[in-house]
């Protein structure tokens, strides 16, 4: 066993840590807040120039090949951070691309970060993907007809990876969302990952990135690394609100004090801690099996629902021992709050994840 | 044992409830949360002028002061109806600050503001805490010298809310150095157009406004130190005393639950009724359980306060419990409405009018703010069951 990262990996992380210390401040954090695209240009192409975004891309396609472990190593340090979510969101595509399509002519474009890739994976009232309203028709070459929802990202990406149903199952498809038969609503939601309700109006398919009918598999296999580079990113944004808290504690003084050296504060530092530690552990195994190869087991329902919660309760505790030094608008704990509830809700709710660890022991 | 409202209290809440039937909409719900902290818009105006005609405006004032004099349990009641329409409360002006003065104040200062506060010409913001006085309140700084018939006053106050509304703020000042920290303070009222009061926005979360307030050598009149001098300390906490319902209310907290309640009644999600999931099932009874429980400390405190208790224990206890358990709804809510739980309150896709989402940003300022949760134990330890301080 070894839970802790390789010299590398720690010298990539250490990089984004140094990256995120000079461009990311409470400053930019509200102008990218109050932004269109929730980034800036100059912090998006110095990802791209640094080569980040082609980091999990096979080499063939002028990525770095790395493995998954890497990538969610670079995703949790830009969590950590807070560098903005659409920055996340474009290493999101180019991971969910390489995987599904490894020889994908899109590929190229995604790794430089000259073309941004959404991913259209959710419905308004479809968790299951048998009951997707979208569909593939191929009655005059492949078209995609239908809503997705909650799309991050969707109107400054050129291109949307859409999952879509056709005959009897899901097609995966690539679908270039300049041409006018593609609509992105945006919709004001928190997490700053800047979604919007897409209408695919008989869109071409640039690419099918799946057999028709058969991209089941494809897809589970897609959202599991979604699941896992989420894990990495509520395990940064762990880090940074512990980090946070413990540094204020040990700095504001009340009643002639530091207030660290009241015991009931200090006892919210060490829960804080225990759960902090234990969703580490459960993250980084969970990820590291699945790069593995290993995509059964429960260990990834559990590492979600287990961290999906703790995130939160260290955001509510973070909150709570700052006081209101911590509740204006500038400072850096209610983005991570905003981010907790965003990557629980969409990449790790509670009931599916205990109700395949409860199918595990009982069915 | 008797846990039922006597007939007086089932009529007053009737009487509540037709008043709320009569001047609250969704219109008026609407406007009291995207209005926050930016004073009242043209409907709550005159929902609170409709509130004064019927002489609710000094619902708790005892009756020698022109007031209704109603019981801590009927007070409990109209706060809950109030707060659970989603209406705007009586300001603190009313509820928080007159009653102080009342029990204070000289004669002279009776006459010179009470008469005002009830015309509605005046409204307060409350000035305790400053940066390094936030739980600590005795440590503040804010100064104020006497100079001829003048205060001087200077310092800088935070989380100064409805500053730049206000006509006046009631102010903790520090006017006895020398004596002991809690015993050097008292309360003061500064008109808000003195010279030397300034106001700075600072923005919080949930999108709310709160102030900071500066003070440079502002002057004021000598007789505007409310009470005796040195007992401000007393004064604040007595003044607190009087938001004790208000802080303890689980009113709000259960109107967004009913809109999440509603909205999981008509939702499907995989072509399957949202109601029919085992899992939200669940967690909607236990929130439902602890949103009873909630009521029922609230009540407590109420009912301790007209047997003429001091109910510190029951009211922290009250405050915990829904500050705690505003989180766990906001929480819970989000995760039930899925992608749909992150939606802006201004979003017209959102469910249950994005209500979740925006208590999810609020509520951790619950546990912290009107005395934090820390200290609130202690008192839960301290007065309920007589732990040893040392």
């Amino acid at each position: 066993m070894r839970p802790v990262p390789t010299a590398e990996q720690e010298e990539l992380r250490q990089a984004v840590r140094d990256f995120c210390a000079r461009e990311v401040s409470p400053e930019r954090l509200l102008a990218w807040e109050q932004s269109e695209d929730g980034v800036d240009e100059q912090v998006r192409s110095a990802t791209a120039r640094l080569g980040w975004l082609g980091l999990g891309i096979p080499a063939s396609a002028g990525g770095s090949g790395a493995p998954l472990v890497d990538v969610a190593g670079l995703v949790s340090e830009c969590a950590r951070g807070l560098l903005p979510r659409p920055v996340l969101g474009a290493l999101r595509g180019a991971v969910a691309l390489a995987d599904v399509a490894p020889e994908s002519a899109a590929l190229a474009d995604v790794a430089t970060g000259a073309k941004r890739l959404a991913l259209a994976i959710d419905e308004e009232q479809a968790r299951s993907a048998d009951r997707f309203s979208t569909i593939v028709s191929d009655s005059e070459g492949p078209v995609v007809r239908g809503t997705k929802a909650y799309v991050p990202d969707a109107v400054a990406s050129p291109l949307h990876l859409v999952a879509a149903r056709e005959a009897d199952g899901v097609s995966l498809v690539l679908v270039g969302a300049t041409s006018g038969a593609v609509v992105a609503d945006p919709v004001r939601s928190f997490g700053g990952d800047r979604q919007a309700h897409v209408t695919y109006e008989c869109a071409p398919v640039l690419e099918r990135l799946s057999p028709p009918g058969g991209g089941d598999a494809a897809l589970a296999r897609l959202r599991r690394r979604q699941q896992a580079l989420a894990l990495a990113e509520m395990v940064g944004g762990m880090d940074a609100v512990l980090e946070a808290s413990v540094a204020y504690v040990k700095e504001r003084e009340q009643f002639g004090q530091k207030i660290a050296l009241f015991q009931a504060v200090r006892h919210q530092i060490a829960d804080m801690g225990i759960r902090h530690t234990a969703a580490r552990h459960l993250a980084w195994q969970a990820i590291t099996r699945l790069d593995a190869g290993c995509e059964q087991g429960h260990e990834l329902a559990g590492a979600l629902a287990y961290t999906g919660r703790a995130f939160k309760e260290l955001c509510f505790t973070a909150h709570h021992v700052h006081g209101g030094a911590g509740f204006v608008v500038e400072h850096c704990l209610r983005f991570h709050s905003e981010r907790a509830q965003s990557l629980a809700i969409r990449y790790a709710p509670e009931a599916p994840a205990l109700a395949e660890i409860a199918s595990a022991l009982l069915d | 044992m008797d846990y039922e409202f006597s007939p007086r209290e089932f009529a007053w809440r009737d009487e509540v409830r037709g008043f709320i039937a009569e001047h609250v909409d969704d219109a008026l719900a609407d406007e009291t949360r995207e209005r926050g902290n930016e004073g009242r818009g043209p409907r709550g105006k005159q929902f609170l002028r409709a509130l004064k005609e019927r002489g609710w405006w000094g619902l708790a004032w005892p009756e020698e002061y022109g007031g209704l004099g109603k019981t801590a349990v009927e007070q409990w009641i109209f706060i809950d109806e109030i707060e659970s329409a989603g209406a705007p409360m009586l300001p603190l002006t009313v509820t928080s600050v007159a009653p102080t003065i009342m029990r204070i104040g000289s004669e002279e200062q009776k006459r010179e503001w009470l008469p005002r506060i009830q015309a509605g010409e005046i409204e307060f913001a409350l000035g305790y805490s400053e940066a390094e006085a936030g739980t600590d309140l005795a440590s503040l700084r804010t100064r104020a010298d006497l100079d001829g018939d003048e205060w001087v006053v200077s310092g800088a106050k935070m989380w100064n809310t409805m500053a730049h509304t206000a006509t006046h703020n009631w102010l903790a000042v520090r006017t006895e150095p020398d004596a002991r920290k809690h015993k050097g303070i008292s309360m003061m009222i500064v008109p808000m157009d003195a010279p030397g009061v300034s106001v700075q926005p600072i923005w919080v979360w949930p999108g709310l406004r709160t102030n900071a307030l500066f003070l440079d050598n502002v002057r004021v009149p000598r007789d505007h130190l409310i009470g005796e001098r040195g007992m401000g300390f007393y004064y604040a906490a007595m003044a607190l005393n009087f938001e004790r319902l208000a802080i303890g209310s689980i009113g709000m907290a259960r109107r967004h639950f009913r809109d999440l309640v509603e909205t999981v009644r008509t939702r499907e999600v995989d072509g399957r009724p949202l109601r029919e999931d085992p899992w939200v099932r669940e967690r909607l009874a236990r929130l439902q359980v602890e949103i009873d429980a909630a009521a029922m400390l609230g009540f407590e405190t109420a009912w301790a306060l007209d047997q003429g208790g001091v109910p510190a224990a029951e009211s922290s206890m009250a405050k915990i419990h829904v500050s705690e358990l505003s989180q766990r709804i906001a929480d819970s809510g989000c995760e039930i409405l899925g992608l749909n739980g992150q939606l802006h309150a201004d979003e017209p896709r959102a469910l249950a009018g994005g209500r979740m989402q925006w208590l999810y940003r609020l509520s951790p300022m619950l546990s912290f703010g009107g005395g934090t949760n820390e200290v609130q134990r202690d008192i839960i330890g301290f007065m309920g069951y007589g732990l040893p301080r040392k």
